[in-house]
C-alpha cells in the first residue's frame, strides 16, 4: 500500500477505528505499565532504600541513614575497589580483546574462508549456554579433582591452583567469559555483514582498496547500527557480570564483582541497605555511558 | 545487641548436655502425653545439602519414620546449604517449607526477633527433661526467653586425622599438648610428602574454625566472644598474635587452599593425602558412607594448648536442630515434625540410617556410642566454654561480608595483616546498631 507523504497522516488517522485505537493503547499501555511496575518502581524503591538501614523484613523498621551506606562503601570497604577493578578489567578485556576477536571471526566467516561453516558452528555453540552453565562446566574442568587436573595427573593435594591463584585466575575467568562473548559478537556481526551490499565491496576492490581499507572505510561505516548494539552489549555484559563468578566462588567475594557485592549484601545477612547502595552505584555506572553514547549517536543521525 | 548476653549466658551450656547425654541414657519417655491432639496434613521439609550427601539420606529416613508414625506425608527437598543461608530472609518471607534443619545462635535468634520463625517452646516443653537444661538454654532466644529451634545434635570442632596415616608415620597426635607439638607434627607429616595442615577456604568460612580456636586458646573464650561483639578491638595486639600463630600454619597447608572448600579438605583426609585437619566432625557421616573401615580410622583430638592460662578450656561446638517457618502452610505440622526430630523415634530413625552425630536428647542411648562418638564426647567434655562458631557468634553482616574475606586476604598475603585488621575494625565500626 503506497501513499504519498501528503495524505499519509490523514489516511492513518482515519483508518484508526475505535477497535484499532484500543488495540494500540493496549499494546503500548500494557508493556509500559509492566515496565513501570516491574522495573521503574523497584528501581526507585532501591534508590530510596539505599539511604536507609533496614533488615528487609518489617517495613516499620526502616530507619533513615542518609549517606552512611555510601560512605561505608567508598571509605570503609576495600573489597568495593577490588570489585570495581575486576569490572573494569572485564570491560577492557571485552572491549579490546573479546569483541574485536568476534568481529574478526565474523569478517573471516563472511568471506567464506575454507571451513567457515565449521568455524561458525564451533564458535556459536557456547552462545546457546547461559553463563551459569558455562561456570559449572569450567569449574568442573579446572577445580581440584576436576577433568583438566585429572589429565595433568594431579589429585586434590597437589592440584594446580587455578581459581585460588591470584596471578592467573583473572585471565582464566576472562578467557572463559570470552569463550561465549566472542561467539555472541560474531553472530551479531555476521548478521550485520550479510546486510552490507556486496556491490560496495566490489566497487572498493575495483578502486584498488586493500582488505583493511575496505573494512575500515566501507564495511564499518555501513554497519553503524550493529556497531552501536555491539558497544552497548559489551558495556552492559561487563557491568552485569555475575553468574559465572557466582558459580565458581559463591558469595565469598574471593573474586569480587559489583553484582556479587549487591547479592552478598542483599542476601538478608545484614541490617543496612548497603546492597541497595551497591545496586545504585551499578545503575549509575550502567546508565551513564550508555546515555552518553546513545545521545551522541542520535545527534549525529539528526544532522 | 542480643548476642552479647547470649554469649555469656551460653557459657558452658553444652557441656551439661554432653554429661547429660552420657548419664541419663534411657530416661523415661514423655512423648505419650502429646499424642492426644492430632496434627494432620502434608509437611514440607527443607534439607540443607545435596541429595546425594549421606546427611540428606538420614534426613529423609527421619521424615519417612514420621510419616509412618503419623500418616502425615513429608515432602522433602534438598537445597544447597549456602544458598539457603544466603537467601534465608527472602525464603522465609515467601512461601517457605514448614520445617528445615537449622542452627542455634545468631542465625536463629535474629530471625526469630524479626518474626520469621515459629515459637516451638511448647514442643521443647513436651520433650521435657529429655533435653538437658543446658541444651534448652543454648536454644533459647535471649530477647524473649522462647525457643525457636528444637535442638537435636551438636558436634565439636577439633583436629581430625586418620589413625592409620599417623601410625605409618610413627606419630601420635594424642600426644600433641602444645603449639610446638602441633608444629612438629605438621613438619613431620609434610616431610613425608603429605599435607601437614589441610585447609580449604574457598567458601570463605572454613578458616574461621582455625581463627576461633587459636583466639580462644591464646586469649580465652571471653575475649573471643567480646571481640565478636565489638567489645574488644581487632587492632588489639592480642588479635595480631592470633594471626601470627595462624601464619605459622600456612607453610604446612596445601597450596591450593583457596581452590577447595570444606569438602575438598575432607577428601584430602579421606584419600590419605593430609595429616591433620581442623574441622567440625559432622563430616564423619561421609567417612561412614564411604566405608566402615574409613570411619573406624577417623579420630579427633582437641586443638592443643597455646596459653597455659586458658589451657584447652574452650571449643567451638555448634548446636543444630530443626526450626519451623512462621509463614509455612502447615505451621502446626512443621512443629509436630520438629518435635519428632527431637524425640526418641526420630533419633532412632536417624541412627538406623547411619547417623554418627551426637544427639542432645537423653533418649539417645549412649551405650550404642561407637569409639569415635565417645572420643567426640571426651573432646567436648575437656572444654568448659562452648562457642557456636564465628558465623553464629557474631552478626551476619559482619561474619560473611567482613571476616570471611579478611581471612582469605590474610591467607593470601600474611604480610598485610596489620592493614587487614585495621580494616576489619573499621568495617565493624561502620556497622549500624542492631
Amino acid at each position: 500500500m503506497k501513499t504519498t507523504p501528503a495524505n499519509k497522516n490523514i489516511r492513518r488517522r482515519r483508518s484508526l477505528s475505535r477497535n484499532d485505537r484500543f488495540t494500540l493503547a493496549a499494546f503500548i499501555g500494557i508493556p509500559t505499565l509492566m515496565q513501570i511496575i516491574f522495573l521503574w518502581l523497584p528501581a526507585l524503591i532501591t534508590i530510596i532504600l539505599s539511604f536507609t538501614y533496614w533488615n528487609g523484613i518489617n517495613v516499620g523498621d526502616i530507619k533513615w541513614a542518609g549517606l552512611a551506606n555510601y560512605r561505608n562503601i567508598f571509605f570503609g570497604t576495600p573489597v568495593f575497589y577490588e570489585a570495581l577493578k575486576n569490572n573494569a578489567i572485564w570491560l577492557l578485556w571485552f572491549t579490546f580483546i573479546a569483541t574485536p576477536l568476534g568481529i574478526l571471526l565474523a569478517y573471516q566467516i563472511d568471506r567464506k574462508i575454507k571451513g567457515h561453516k565449521l568455524f561458525e558452528t564451533v564458535f556459536y555453540i557456547p552462545v546457546v549456554l547461559s553463563l551459569a552453565i558455562i561456570g559449572i562446566i569450567w569449574n568442573f574442568m579446572f577445580q581440584p579433582g576436576g577433568f583438566v587436573q585429572g589429565l595433568m595427573g594431579r589429585d586434590i593435594s597437589n592440584a594446580v591452583s587455578i581459581w585460588g591463584n591470584y596471578s592467573i585466575n583473572t585471565y582464566v575467568i576472562m578467557g572463559v567469559a570470552s569463550w561465549r562473548h566472542i561467539g555472541y559478537i560474531m553472530l551479531l556481526y555476521l548478521a550485520g555483514l550479510k546486510s552490507v551490499d556486496p556491490s560496495l565491496r566490489e566497487a572498493s576492490a575495483i578502486d584498488g582498496a586493500t582488505e583493511w581499507q575496505t573494512f575500515r572505510k566501507i564495511v564499518l561505516p555501513t554497519m553503524r547500527p550493529v556497531n552501536i548494539i555491539i558497544v552497548v552489549i559489551t558495556i552492559i555484559e561487563s557491568l552485569r557480570a555475575f553468574d559465572l563468578v557466582y558459580i565458581i566462588y559463591g558469595t565469598s567475594t574471593a573474586w569480587p564483582l559489583l553484582n556479587i557485592l549487591v547479592f552478598q549484601n542483599f542476601a538478608g545477612q545484614g541490617i543496612s541497605m548497603k546492597g541497595a547502595a551497591y545496586a545504585v552505584i551499578l545503575l549509575v555506572l550502567c546508565v551513564g555511558p550508555i546515555l552518553l553514547y546513545l545521545r551522541s549517536v542520535f545527534k549525529e543521525d539528526l544532522k | 545487641m542480643s548476642d552479647a548476653t547470649n554469649g555469656i549466658s551460653r557459657r558452658s551450656v553444652l557441656k551439661g548436655a554432653a554429661i547429660g547425654g552420657l548419664g541419663l541414657a534411657g530416661g523415661g519417655s514423655l512423648l505419650a502425653s502429646c499424642s492426644s491432639k492430632k496434627v494432620t496434613g502434608d509437611v514440607h521439609f527443607t534439607i540443607r545439602g545435596n541429595l546425594s550427601d549421606a546427611g540428606s539420606k538420614i534426613n529423609i529416613a527421619v521424615n519417612d519414620a514420621y510419616t509412618k508414625k503419623t500418616g502425615n506425608k513429608v515432602i522433602s527437598q534438598a537445597v544447597n546449604s549456602d544458598d539457603f543461608q544466603n537467601n534465608f530472609v527472602q525464603i522465609m518471607q515467601g512461601t517457605p517449607d514448614d520445617a528445615f534443619g537449622w542452627m542455634a545462635g545468631w542465625r536463629t535468634n535474629a530471625r526469630a526477633d524479626a518474626g520469621l520463625l515459629a515459637d516451638v517452646s511448647a514442643q521443647v516443653k513436651t520433650l521435657g527433661s529429655t533435653l538437658s537444661a543446658a541444651a534448652v538454654q543454648g536454644a533459647t532466644n535471649p530477647a524473649d526467653g522462647k525457643q525457636y529451634i528444637i535442638p537435636t545434635t551438636y558436634y565439636p570442632w577439633g583436629l581430625h586425622y586418620r589413625k592409620s596415616t599417623m601410625t605409618e608415620l610413627g606419630l601420635n597426635p594424642e600426644n600433641i599438648a602444645t603449639w610446638d607439638d602441633l608444629i612438629k607434627l605438621c613438619e613431620a607429616t609434610q616431610k613425608k610428602g603429605l599435607v601437614g595442615y589441610a585447609m580449604g577456604d574457598k567458601g570463605g568460612w572454613e578458616a574461621m574454625g582455625t581463627f576461633d580456636i587459636i583466639n580462644m586458646r591464646l586469649n580465652g573464650y571471653q575475649f573471643h566472644i567480646d571481640l565478636l561483639n565489638g567489645k574488644e578491638k581487632w587492632t588489639d595486639a592480642k588479635v595480631l598474635d592470633v594471626f601470627t600463630h595462624m601464619g605459622q600454619l600456612i607453610p604446612f597447608m596445601n597450596k591450593n587452599f583457596l581452590d577447595i572448600e570444606w569438602d575438598g579438605c575432607r577428601d584430602l583426609l579421606l584419600q590419605k593425602k593430609a595429616g591433620a585437619m581442623m574441622m567440625g566432625s559432622w563430616f564423619a557421616n561421609d567417612f561412614l558412607a564411604k566405608s566402615q573401615a574409613d570411619y573406624d580410622d577417623l579420630w579427633i583430638v582437641p586443638f592443643p594448648e597455646i596459653n597455659p592460662e586458658h589451657g584447652i578450656d574452650s571449643i567451638d561446638a555448634p548446636l543444630d536442630g530443626v526450626s519451623v517457618a512462621a509463614n509455612g502452610k502447615n505451621v502446626e505440622g512443621g512443629k509436630d515434625l520438629a518435635e519428632f526430630w527431637g524425640s526418641k523415634e526420630g533419633i532412632d530413625a536417624a541412627v538406623a540410617a547411619g547417623d554418627t552425630s551426637i544427639y542432645i536428647s537423653s533418649e539417645f542411648d549412649t551405650s550404642t556410642y561407637d569409639a569415635f562418638n565417645k572420643q567426640k564426647l571426651a573432646v567436648l567434655g575437656a572444654a568448659k566454654n562452648i562457642g557456636f562458631f564465628l558465623d553464629r557468634d557474631t552478626r551476619g553482616d559482619f561474619a560473611g561480608p567482613v571476616v570471611g574475606p579478611a581471612l582469605q586476604s590474610f591467607l593470601k598475603n600474611p604480610k598485610d595483616v596489620t592493614k587487614i585488621l585495621e580494616n576489619v575494625q573499621a568495617q565493624w565500626d561502620a556497622l549500624p546498631a542492631l
